[in-house]
């Protein structure tokens, strides 16, 4: 269960949280001019990558707020939060060392006959 | 009875006798035992039968770690799988065996023992994957559901459980020797602290064994009380006893049960169990260690119990298990039980061990020598053997000659291991370490700290400096506790897994999982076949997938495969442990909410008179609407709705409205947000005026609709589905902030704050008029889907021309405050017109006539406005809605798209089903072409005929034509294909 440090109301238990998938997809507007398959990319494909992943949380049972978070989903940890409307921060100021898709942590991911 | 000298016991109460019964035959304890050394003191060694071969089983452990003694508590709504070794005895408990037919010494079952050829590793994959799959279903599965298995389920419970919430600077799992030690340095710190502890006495081994003599000059146990007295006493730290921390999850959560009736029954109406939910900065883990055992042949014979565990039924309980053990092991820590049997007046009948005699420990070699204990060095035993007990061994000495000891009970050590379970499951690493033959932690991952020998810190000499070392960080005064030891300070320990067999009987077996019936011998067999990834074998053998995880044996089995693979044990590498650390109750982790508390239960501002005028309730996610009134008892639904709608038609009726979901938006943007939200334009609206609207989701499809009033540019209301309302809030919300944050617009929901009562029928204005006498309900003044506010009675409310039923109504918005007394004076000014309350049942009968759909039961999330045949309400000019782009995708404009259609049976008294397929053919042959399924059906009184909604591929271009619906029975019905509208196709009931 994590803990999540909402950015107007401060650290809450997971539970008060939803999760909204990625963050950062821009949603093209409605119009035909888009094409088939950049709308079809828009509504039905995101990333899930294993280790550094930008998505995007709401306080459902609290401030009701989005929010966007910097998480590592090999290990769970929350590297980073921050509104909306601020700048996402870098890639590369964070350390990534998993190899995706089978790589592992070597702390941290729990799953040891991998890392072995 | 196998007492002790009781009266220098501290633990039992040997004044207080307990009466409790076991497999029916009653027997007394002491207050303060446990089943186990109560059955113990009654000579009592046959605790169970094991779960694959039903072999006999007896107390393997003292402790959490028994994989054997396995109980149901009648007394406590037949609560299975207890572990005997922990659960205290109290007046009047009720226990018996588990896995046994027809009694515990006469066991049908242990037949299989016989057949285990038939029960190889293996053996599940095997017979589901093989080629006689028809064997598993009519003959392994019926069998082995009678002979396999743990404790029976219990037939009735309730059991109270509640939750806490704790949030702590430091937890510290373990009230042992190091525990205490680390929970005084921390007394009137600037800390908050818990110190948690499974048992109901603090002090860990100094309790349970006889190493330590003394602590900083005093007995262990005046220690310990003073020490814990000072703890007690501090005001920053706090003590659960009896209280099991289960698990450690990311971001120090830690999750704890209590136990709030040790020793004694639980009462009813109370607590029984709470379980803790800990957020904390800092971890300790002082939980210790955790004895190893040795395979051999009928390793599991009862009478064959782990050394420090039958020291601790000694030292604890003052229960010797046997006179006269023989013991058995590999390394140092045998020599505390040897010590404790002298101490008490009793010696060893011989003592074994795999080193030689000048590795074995000084000082246990001369106490052994002047005790003239029969010493066989560099031996092993080779096998146990008697019936349903142990009764002699073969032990083969350091010559190779095999001499037989007969014996009724053996203790063992195959080495400690410290209890990384937490550690692991909070994803620390572990290292395996040479020397100590065992998996320690190495790094952690979170701010966890391990002490003692949970830290794989066998030595206590070195407590003084590892707990200085690490807790520096807490800035505590230096420790210095001053230890007298009885037995060598340091752990040394010699290799030894498993020790081979003369030779192979079907009866005899070495077994590496004692719960599981895993023998060696199915390791062997699984990593010849190719199972030699750990984490396959485990899955394949079973071992260690019992519900003690095989805490004694599973770092055997490593031993024993790395050197089957002649590899280090660390390139074995290790299996994880999962949450929880022992078994916990469904009913624990339900906590309150349970039953009746199990979900919040919403109810509609009159829900009262709805209970005194009959109502049969029916549930739309928490709401709780009126389904049907009956008139009385005898009034079936079907009755009821019949007679509902028709009175609806012919005269007038009011629906209970008020679940609808209702959201204000507001702002100056409100206008431009709607347009962006629903389908529709709300452009050209007058203020004053209501549109039926639709919400697609981004992929075109129907997510909700309602109506929406428009009270200006920028203000509005919209209602949605009594199951949408949250969803679609949620969904404005989060657009409002995430897509289009430049617009001004707020909203908020409303739903609770007014009651809704639909009025409709012809002859809902001669009701309206008399109740609202002031108003002007003339076609001309209050038009259909338009809404005016007025006040009744200084109650301000709002009321919409619109209708969900196809004939002329009206919908009174009222504050939910007020919303009975405007309900009643409805009710008893329509009754003069024939005006009848109805419920859910008959509405959606009365709209499905009308061809209006419900969203959720007539559309699934795969269904477009086109497909339902509703193009006019989508804003063609609008440059963006939600979901506008997807509706010219492919595969929505696709012409085989399932479509709304209406169905009529042609024998118009025919059942149809909600669900049933609509095929072409009279005859159903396999595979049958589907065309679609009925998504509502209904007996209709007005039209005098079934009919029915369906969603069927190309269904639009269908209509004419004969199609047939199949039943369960693979019958066929035949039915027409027609238009989505049953009732008033002109649309004048509306506006008339
Ligand atoms: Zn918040």
């Amino acid at each position: 269960m994590l803990i999540i440090d909402c950015p107007y109301c401060g650290p809450r238990d997971q539970s008060e949280f939803s999760n909204g998938g990625e963050a950062h997809v821009k949603r093209p507007d409605g119009s035909a001019e888009i094409g088939d398959r950049e709308w079809g990319e828009y509504v039905f494909i995101r990333a899930n990558p294993k280790g550094i992943f930008y998505e995007r949380w709401v306080h459902s049972h609290g401030c009701r707020k989005w929010f966007n978070c910097v998480r590592d989903t090999s290990t769970d940890e929350i590297l980073k939060i921050y509104k909306i409307d601020e700048e996402r921060p870098k890639l590369d100021s964070f350390k990534n060392n998993v190899k995706t898709p089978s790589g592992e942590p070597n702390l941290g991911s729990g799953n040891f006959t991998v890392k072995k | 009875m196998s007492d002790l000298n009781l009266t220098d016991n501290k633990f039992i109460q040997f004044h207080q006798k307990i009466g409790f019964k076991f497999d029916g035959v009653k027997y007394y304890g002491y207050k303060g035992d446990t089943i186990a050394s109560a059955l113990l003191r009654n000579n009592i060694k046959l605790i169970g039968r094991s779960f694959k071969y039903h072999r006999p089983r007896g107390f393997y452990t003292c402790g959490i770690e028994e994989p054997n003694a396995l109980v149901q508590i009648i007394s406590e709504y037949s609560e299975p799988n207890t572990r005997a070794t922990i659960k205290k005895i109290y007046e009047g408990m009720e226990i018996e065996s588990q896995n046994r037919w027809p009694s515990l010494e006469t066991d049908i079952g242990s037949i299989n023992n016989m057949f285990s050829p038939v029960f190889p590793a293996g053996f599940y994959y095997k017979t589901f994957m093989g080629p006689h799959k028809n064997f598993w279903k009519k003959i392994y599965e019926p069998i082995i559901r009678k002979a396999a298995g743990l404790g029976k389920p219990p037939k009735e419970f309730k059991a109270v459980s509640t939750h806490l919430y704790h949030n702590v600077d430091i937890t510290i799992v373990g009230g042992g020797l190091n525990g205490l030690i680390a929970a005084k340095s921390l007394i009137d710190t600037k800390f908050s602290v818990l110190l948690i502890d499974f048992d109901d006495r603090l002090g860990g081994i100094l309790n349970n064994s006889s190493k330590v003599q003394s602590v900083n000059n005093q007995t262990p146990m005046d220690w310990i009380s003073e020490t814990v007295k000072e703890i007690e006493n501090s005001k920053n730290i706090k003590i659960l006893r009896n209280t099991l921390v289960t698990t450690y999850n990311y971001i120090n959560h830690l999750i704890a049960i209590e136990d709030k009736f040790v020793g004694s029954r639980p009462l009813k109406d109370k607590v029984n169990s709470t379980l803790h939910k800990i957020r904390t900065d800092q971890v300790i883990l002082s939980n210790g260690h955790i004895e190893r055992f040795l395979s051999f042949q009928n390793n599991d014979l009862p009478g064959i119990m782990l050394c420090s565990s039958f020291e601790k039924y000694m030292c604890r309980y003052g229960v010797i298990p046997s006179k006269e053990t023989v013991v058995f092991s590999n390394n140092s820590n045998s020599e505390s039980l040897v010590f404790s049997l002298i101490k008490k007046g009793f010696k060893p009948k011989a003592y074994i061990d795999s080193r030689s005699g000048e590795n074995i420990e000084p000082d246990l070699f001369d106490l052994i020598r002047k005790n003239d204990i029969p010493l066989y060095t560099n031996s092993q035993i080779k096998g146990a053997y008697g019936n349903k007990k142990l009764q002699k061994i073969l032990v083969e000495d350091s010559s190779g000659g095999v001499n037989e000891i007969k014996t009724d009970f053996l203790c063992l050590s195959g080495g400690i291991n410290p209890d990384v379970h937490l550690f692991t499951q909070s994803k620390g690493l572990l290292d395996w370490d040479e020397k100590d033959l065992t998996y320690k932690p190495a790094q952690a991952f979170q701010p966890t700290i391990t002490l003692g020998s949970a830290s794989g810190q066998f030595d206590f000499n070195a407590i003084n400096k590892e707990i200085n070392e690490k807790l520096v960080v807490f800035g505590i005064k230096p420790v210095q506790i001053k230890l007298e030891l009885n037995t060598s300070h340091k752990f040394k320990i010699e290799k030894l897994w498993e020790v081979l067999p003369q030779k192979q009987t079907i009866w005899s077996k070495s077994f590496i999982d004692l719960q599981n019936d895993v023998t060696t011998k199915d390791i062997r067999q699984a990593i010849s076949e190719g199972f030699d990834r750990i984490e396959h074998l485990k899955r394949y053998t079973t071992n260690s997938m019992g519900t003690d995880q095989g805490k004694i044996s599973s770092i055997n089995a490593l031993g024993i495969v790395s050197d089957l693979l002649d590899k280090k044990v660390n390139e074995v590498g290790t299996t994880i442990y999962r949450p929880p650390y022992a078994p916990l109750s469904f009913a624990a982790i339900a906590g309150r909410n349970s039953y009746e508390y199990y979900d919040p239960e919403r109810k509609s501002p009159i829900h009262n008179w709805h209970i005194s005028n009959g109502a049969v309730f029916e549930d739309v996610g928490q709401w709780k609407r009126p389904w049907y009134f009956p008139i009385n008892k005898d009034e079936t639904m079907n009755d009821a709705v019949q007679r509902e709608s028709k009175n609806v038609r012919e005269n007038a009726g009011v629906l209970d409205g008020s679940t609808l979901g209702k959201i204000e938006i507001k702002g100056k943007d409100a206008l431009a947000f709607m347009n962006l939200i629903y389908t529709n334009s709300f452009s050209k609206m007058k203020p004053g005026t209501s549109r039926y609207a639709l919400m697609l989701g981004e992929d075109g499809m129907v997510k909700d609709d309602g109506i929406i009033c428009k009270i200006s540019d920028e203000h509005f209301i919209a209602t949605t589905t009594t199951g949408g309302a949250a969803t679609v809030l949620g969904c404005m919300e989060e657009y409002a902030q995430t897509e289009w944050p430049n617009l001004n617009v707020y909203m908020n929901s409303i739903t609770e704050q007014y009651a809704t009562f639909n009025i409709s029928g012809p002859k809902t204005r001669n009701i309206i008029e008399k109740v609202f006498p002031e108003v002007n309900f003339s076609n001309e003044a209050f038009p259909f889907m338009t809404f005016q506010f007025h006040e009744y009675e200084d109650t301000p409310i709002r009321i919409l021309r619109a209708s969900f039923t196809g004939e002329m109504g009206y919908e009174i918005y009222v504050p939910s405050n007020q919303a009975l007394k405007i309900w009643e004076k409805i009710i008893s000014f329509g009754k003069e017109f024939g005006l009848k309350p109805y419920g859910t049942e008959t509405m959606h009968l009365l709209r499905a006539e009308k061809g209006y759909i419900i969203v959720g039961q007539d559309t699934d999330g795969s269904i477009t406005p086109l497909d339902l045949g509703l193009d006019w309400m989508i804003g063609k000019s609008k440059k963006d809605f939600l979901g506008k782009r997807s509706l010219i995708r492919s595969d929505t404009v696709r012409k085989d798209r399932k479509q709304l259609v209406g169905i009529l049976p042609t024998n118009k008294n025919e059942k149809l089903e909600e669900g049933q397929h609509i095929i072409l053919d009279k005859e159903i042959k396999t595979p049958t072409p589907m065309l679609g399924h009925i998504t509502s059906c209904y007996q209709s009184p007005t039209l005098g005929h079934n009919f029915a909604l369906a969603v069927i591929k190309n269904g639009q271009s269908l209509i004419g034509t004969k199609a047939f619906a199949s039943t369960p029975e693979l019958k066929t019905i035949e039915v027409e294909i027609v238009e989505p509208i049953f009732y008033d196709k002109e649309n004048t009931k509306l506006a008339s």
